[in-house]
């Protein structure tokens, strides 16, 4: 009886995780600067988009009686059919103002106000770092509770080291002198009272060295653990604060919020930040998919923007981050103030995700650990707690979605519930199962909505082998 | 490495550095043994080279307080006596021959001596007080017999 139990959870488990894996065929995003070349191609597309630019072009005000106008609604409709609705970008692509562009050029007119609190980054979803979870992996096994100071006698200082690790390999050497010297210069005599530095090209500089050199060399630079004051001093230069983020006027913070988004790369990249570091209760690590990595990146895509975030003091422990900017007297709009500045100064996921990069076990092993004895959370709602409704509808395609529901729907019946997380074992279980080879691979990690459902039915193949587990 | 002035060392032949004040000339012995280990020497020291040691930037001496380290690279090794040109003959002849006097304000050197020929752009670097410089041509990037 047992064995036929087994044996039946067995054949479903196989059935549901290899319809799962390959029965639907997940589709790369295009990116949007290809899917304009096809609206282009198309002369319906074209002049909808043509007129969408139109009802766009007036001021805040103007727009919402635009937009609600026949004419922009109907080519509204139109680009929700095209290409170019979901399109997104790559981070460092070629091209990729323009491609970022082109995503707000009609995304700003499909939310309803054209501009949410919380808007849809329109970057790919960030991939899983194998590195970054495998180094942490193995610095946890070789050192147990390993701290960044091993070597005994010496003064230690995990800043410092990355400094040494990057000054070691010529092309982040020369990536930091640069940014260094030129966030360092000061400005032209005559021009000295107004800027310490040019801002602007201290700001380029920095997004350049975060592009070219290596996560591996760069991000210990600014996430490096520290025990004194000294090295969290340093931690706190990196950017080169006195240029990059401090200025004499401390603005609103809102009024930051609005100067960002009338940049494209500004507010992709901040949308990018909200996407992948947004608090959320239905993880352990409360980052969205336990994607520590994700979080990061996108923190660290930030930098050189107008919203550049910094540690605030040198706290070795307990620093603040935060851009520069506050909400005193922001009157009837302190609130929302304040929720946007809390993202930054009182971000669980962020701050753990800074914690485990730099102890490397401590934060990215535990949770996986503790997921097991918790009991299953239910089914976690995609990215946002907010994000832009039309957009949302459409992110989970009906026929991908029948997998993944239908099987937790049944799962539900039962006493056990899906497992919404575990996302590294779900990649795990993916890559081994990678007999498709490259292109399976490739298409994988660059599906953004893809991505998500093979997230999930993984997950339902994780708990049906719970369950397995559990008959055992 | 250059060759200093004494003892002058036969033409064609380079001159070894070995210490302060002390240097010999590379020349073929009478002695079978003296030459065994003088080619030996000749064949430890490497042509003229671009070099890098691992130093802190306080280690450096340029009077900045810094612990972070660097790579700084250096030039160094042997400049063969092929690489003389005409200039370095001409010299040390009329040098022999007295045209040009000896003094202690003349200092003449007739073989070419290994030097950096290009230099990185600049470095910079965070100091202990947590102020940042940018320093130039503090490292060599290509090294030559000039």
């Amino acid at each position: 009886m047992i064995l036929l139990n087994l044996l039946s959870v067995l054949v479903l488990l196989g059935s549901v995780c290899v319809v799962c894996v390959w029965g639907h065929g997940w589709r790369e995003p295009l990116d949007c600067v290809r899917a304009l070349e096809l609206c282009n191609g198309d002369s319906q597309c074209s002049s909808s988009y043509r007129i969408m630019r139109q009802c766009l072009s007036g001021g805040a005000r103007d727009r919402q009686t635009m937009l609600a106008g026949r004419e922009c609604q109907g080519a509204i409709e139109v680009l929700q059919d095209s290409s170019l609705y979901d399109c997104r970008c790559k981070r460092a692509m070629k091209k990729e103002l323009q491609c970022l562009q082109n995503y707000w050029s009609i995304h700003q007119g499909l939310t309803e106000s054209g501009e949410d609190f919380y808007e849809m980054s329109p970057y790919e979803l960030h991939e899983f770092s194998e590195e970054f979870r495998h180094a942490s992996i193995i610095s946890d096994s070789s050192l147990s509770k390993a701290s960044p100071c091993s070597e005994p006698g010496k003064p230690c200082n995990p800043c410092l080291d990355a400094a040494k690790a990057c000054n070691l390999n010529e092309t982040c050497k020369r990536q930091r002198s640069n940014y260094i010297a030129i966030c360092n210069k000061l400005s032209q005599p005559s021009l000295a009272n107004q800027e310490p530095c040019s801002r602007k090209r201290c700001h380029k500089a920095l997004r350049q060295f975060f592009e070219r050199v290596q996560w591996e060399l760069s991000y210990p630079l600014l996430f490096c653990s520290c025990s004194d004051q000294a090295c969290a001093e340093r931690r706190r230069q990196t950017i080169v604060p006195a240029c990059s983020h401090q200025e004499k006027h401390r603005p609103s913070c809102l009024e930051l919020r609005r100067a960002c988004r009338s940049d494209a790369l500004c507010r992709s990249r901040l949308a990018d930040f909200h996407t992948n570091c947004q608090m959320t209760g239905h993880s352990i690590t409360s980052c969205p998919h336990d994607n520590y990595h994700g979080c990061l990146m996108a923190y660290v895509g930030l930098i050189g923007s107008d919203v550049t975030p910094n540690y605030m003091d040198s706290s070795p422990s307990n620093s603040t981050i935060s851009p520069w900017c506050s909400c005193r007297g922001t009157g009837n709009q302190e609130n929302e103030c304040d929720a946007f500045l809390r993202d930054f100064t009182h971000n669980t996921c962020l701050k753990n995700a800074i914690q485990a990069f730099g102890y490397g076990p401590e934060g990215s092993v535990l949770p996986v650990i503790e997921s097991l004895a918790t009991p299953f959370p239910p089914i976690q709602p995609p990215l946002n707690s907010k994000p832009a409704p039309s957009l949302h509808a459409n992110e989970i395609k009906p026929q991908d979605s029948t997998c993944v529901f239908s099987t937790c729907a049944n799962l539900k019946d039962g006493e056990q519930k899906c497992i919404p997380s575990n996302d590294f074992e779900c990649e795990e279980a993916l890559l081994a199962q990678g007999s498709k080879g490259e292109e399976g691979r490739a298409q994988h990690s660059a599906a953004a909505p893809g991505t998500l459902i093979v997230r999930e039915c993984v997950s339902v193949c994780m708990s049906m082998l719970g369950l397995l587990l559990q008959a055992l | 490495e250059c060759s200093d002035l004494k003892p002058p060392c036969p033409y064609i032949l380079p001159c070894l550095h070995l210490s302060v004040g002390l240097s010999v000339c590379l020349q073929e012995s009478s002695s079978q043994t003296t030459k065994g280990a003088k080619s030996a020497r000749r064949k430890r020291l490497k042509p003229c080279s671009l070099r890098e040691v691992e130093v802190t930037v306080g280690e450096l001496g340029l009077g900045y307080d810094s612990d972070e380290t660097l790579l700084f690279r250096y030039c160094s090794g042997r400049c063969t006596a092929r690489r003389r040109r005409n200039y370095d003959i001409a010299l040390e002849h009329t040098r022999r021959a007295g045209l040009i006097k000896k003094g202690r304000r003349d200092k003449v050197q007739y073989s070419p001596c290994c030097r950096p020929i290009a230099y990185e752009k600049d470095i910079s670097f965070l100091d202990n007080n947590s102020r940042y410089h940018t320093v130039q041509e503090v490292l060599a990037r290509e090294c030559g017999c000039a």
